[in-house]
């Protein structure tokens, strides 16, 4: 099987993203965040846009977990328009879940209270089921002990993966993650991109992973979509033809160096323009 | 030659090696020459396993010199699975908590040429017990050194197997128990002790050795100790007279009603312009013109609307106390991060949902702050009210004191305000802690 490329068994999770346009009335100044963009990814992908911080590829999550309205184009999951110029705003819901730069658990419920919270406020759940199924994949992500534990008392790579697990109890159809693990040092990130890997290939969600790291981008994505600087569109994209399963050897590769030096001028001139550029990082 | 000649000078003398490990540090000599006695050096070569995870947990390892790696199982919860350790590192500490039937918890591998002290966990554990100052101090090290590693509740309970027997998990009472002992062994006890004893002090010297000018009229500590503790006291007012407690029951009683109304208004208020725009729009204008102006300007306007004097006082010691708590609150709602409303609303929560699971406990520790304050705000209105109207009550006693001249007494009104102050503060703290658990185990592991 030719898992270098997304599994073809997944039928859901398909993001079509279409000539969106983002327009910030910044004080009466307009800012063109998001300047005619338009992307298609994959059921099952794992899609990671890279670009510098500021670049405005956090708008473009914003627009599709529906926290931020665009200004036009529109953005359709499995077939149903999420936003559009007509309707800007979707709603936000369990379909495509976020998991956050700062990370999102709440600090007032214990571990296992948050990865239940998802199916118990939908009412899709009964709370004793909900608290089995969430110690059974606790357990799954090799997280069995953390139950009773509040967020605020395990190390930030522990809360990461919870965080994770809390989004699939829902059975998305996307994870829009937005640099979750910009905050961790170089290795928690690395124990943190295997466990990400692992629970993707348990559970085959489509991935919109924004990062501002190259080899992390390369080493997880089956695509990497190097974004331009405000405002932002797609600039390059790379197929990483690197099998999936992967592991840490992948890093030491000459394939991986190979890809890594074939896009790293690019990355470099978007970093160059927003440096000069003085955006505020976000 | 030069990393040769470094181990063999650092293998020549265990007990400075002994002495760069944090339990101990403070060790004396002489016991840590008891513990040399008990090691052996081991050497490894880059890249040797000394151990790994699922061995049993023998001996504890000291590093001499060199560099390893000590990875952590997952499922341990630890605080730093990955990390380096040099000289003064102590790894292969499991046996020694878990009683040396346990097994490793981790996996250590040299990254270089490494020199090692190895103890045995049970001989080390037999020497600690044979000395009895400097056993449990290095024992309570350990248990520091260790409870660093890990997430709060698991640390306590293995802290826990050293001495008692094992509690299942941490509940809010043994939490509570276990830091007013840890409070209790720390100096700050004392040093509040010590603080009390100064003031007290100076008190004295003040008034009845140096008769300070500003001082001489002042009632000094012993005629009010004496005063306050007397059987028959020569203004009617002491620990043993019903009317002293009446009045404090009196005061006690418009603290409860003027708090209770404070906090059953000011919340919801609070919630309300934080969380509604709109509302906020209208609200907060008049709220924040009426904030300001100070209680005793609504004396006269608050004997107009009660006719009784009785919720008039109330009235008055409700009003600032409820000004204090909206605003905290409203604080509160606004200082929740935006990423937990927008976290909630992507798991499927509707707008009530939100409010019930985000809001409200996202703004419980400012609430339980404003809280604090306005408890005490609503005992300084109180006294104030209680000395311009009422006919009982503590600041009725200072009030009345005053004017007929019995100035024991008022300092009687006056420190068993500060007493039963702070008393009601205190009470309202413990139950912010008992139910924000959560930030009470965070702030313990920030070591606040």
């Amino acid at each position: 099987m030719d898992m270098s490329s997304p599994p073809s068994t997944s039928t859901r999770g398909h993001i079509l993203i279409e000539d969106v346009v983002k327009v910030y009335d910044a004080g009466g100044a307009a800012v063109l965040a998001v300047d005619h963009c338009s992307l298609e990814i994959d059921p099952g992908e794992i899609c990671m846009i890279v670009g510098p911080s500021g670049c405005g590829k956090t708008t473009l999550l914003n627009a599709i977990a529906g926290f931020h309205d665009i200004t036009s184009g529109r953005i359709v999951m499995d077939g149903e328009v999420l936003c559009s110029t007509e309707k800007p705003k979707s709603n936000p819901g369990p379909d495509r879940i976020v998991v956050f730069q700062n990370g999102a658990l709440f600090p007032w419920k214990s571990n296992l209270e948050n990865v239940i919270f998802g199916p118990v406020m939908q009412g899709r759940l009964e709370r004793g089921e909900a608290i089995d199924k969430g110690r059974a994949m606790l357990a799954d992500a090799g997280l069995s002990g953390v139950e009773h534990n509040y967020p605020g008392e395990m190390s930030s790579g522990v809360r990461r993966r919870v965080e994770i697990v809390r989004a699939l109890m829902n059975d998305p159809r996307a994870l829009l993650l937005d640099e979750p693990y910009r905050a961790l040092d170089s290795l928690t990130k690395s124990v943190m991109h295997e466990a990400l890997l692992e629970i993707y290939y348990k559970n085959k969600v489509t991935i919109f992973f924004i990062t501002h790291d190259l080899e992390e981008a390369v080493f997880l994505g089956h695509r990497v979509v190097i974004m331009t600087t405000r405002p932002c569109k797609p600039k390059k994209t790379l197929d990483v033809d690197i099998p999936h399963p992967r592991d840490y050897s992948v890093l030491t590769s000459k394939r991986f160096r190979e890809l890594i030096e074939e896009t790293n001028d690019a990355v470099h001139e978007e970093a160059l323009k927003a440096f000069q550029a003085g955006e505020k990082e976000g | 030659m030069a990393s040769l000649s470094l181990a063999a000078v650092a293998a020549d003398d265990p007990v400075a090696a002994l002495r760069e490990a944090a339990p101990f540090e403070d060790a004396s000599d002489r016991f840590l020459k008891r513990v040399a006695a008990l090691a052996r050096t081991s050497e490894f070569g880059a890249g040797a396993r000394i151990y790994a995870a699922g061995d049993a947990a023998d001996d504890i390892f000291v590093l001499v010199s060199g560099v390893v790696e000590h990875t952590f199982k997952p499922e341990v919860g630890a605080r730093e699975p990955l990390k380096r350790l040099g000289r003064g590192g102590v790894v292969g500490w499991a046996g020694l908590l878990l009683g040396g039937k346990t097994r490793r918890l981790a996996t250590v591998r040299a990254v270089e040429a490494t020199t090692v002290l190895r103890i045995d966990t049970e001989k080390l554990v037999a020497l600690l017990e044979s000395e009895p100052t400097e056993g449990p101090h290095v024992m309570e090290r350990f248990a520091t050194m260790i409870q660093r590693e890990f997430t709060l509740p698991s640390l306590l309970a293995q802290v826990r197997r050293l001495s008692g027997p094992l509690t299942e998990e941490m509940s809010s009472v043994s939490l509570t128990m276990y830091r007013l002992s840890l409070w209790l062994k720390s100096p700050r006890p004392y040093l509040m002790l010590l603080g009390f004893s100064l003031f007290l002090a100076a008190w004295y010297l003040a008034v009845e050795v140096w008769k300070l000018p500003r001082f001489r009229e002042m009632p000094g500590i012993t005629a009010v100790v004496k005063e306050w503790l007397s059987r028959s006291p020569t203004y009617g007012l002491s620990i043993y007279t019903e009317e002293y407690y009446q009045h404090i029951a009196m005061s006690v009683w418009r603290i409860a009603q003027a708090f209770f109304f404070a906090t059953a208004l000011g919340v919801p208020m609070g919630l309300l312009l934080g969380w509604s725009r709109v509302f906020k729009e209208y609200a907060f204008p008049v709220f924040e013109l009426l904030r300001p102006i100070p209680v005793l300007a609504w004396v006269p306007l608050a004997i107009v609307m009660f006719v009784a004097t009785e919720s008039s006082v109330v009235f008055l010691a409700f009003l600032a106390s409820f000004f204090t708590t909206a605003l905290n609150t409203m604080l509160g709602v606004e200082s929740i991060d935006e990423s937990y409303i927008r976290a909630a609303r992507c798991l499927g929560a509707n707008r009530w949902q939100v409010f019930r699971h985000v809001i409200i406990p996202g703004a419980l520790p400012f609430i339980f702050t404003g809280l604090q304050i306005s408890i005490g705000v609503s005992w300084f209105s109180l006294v104030a009210a209680e000395m311009v109207s009422g006919q009982y009550g503590l600041g009725y006693v200072i009030n009345t004191s005053y004017m007929m001249v019995r100035y024991p007494t008022i300092i009687i009104g006056m420190a068993t305000l500060g007493i039963v102050g702070y008393t009601t503060s205190a009470l309202v703290r413990i139950a912010g802690d008992y139910l924000m658990e959560w930030r009470v185990r965070e702030l313990a592991l920030s070591d606040r």
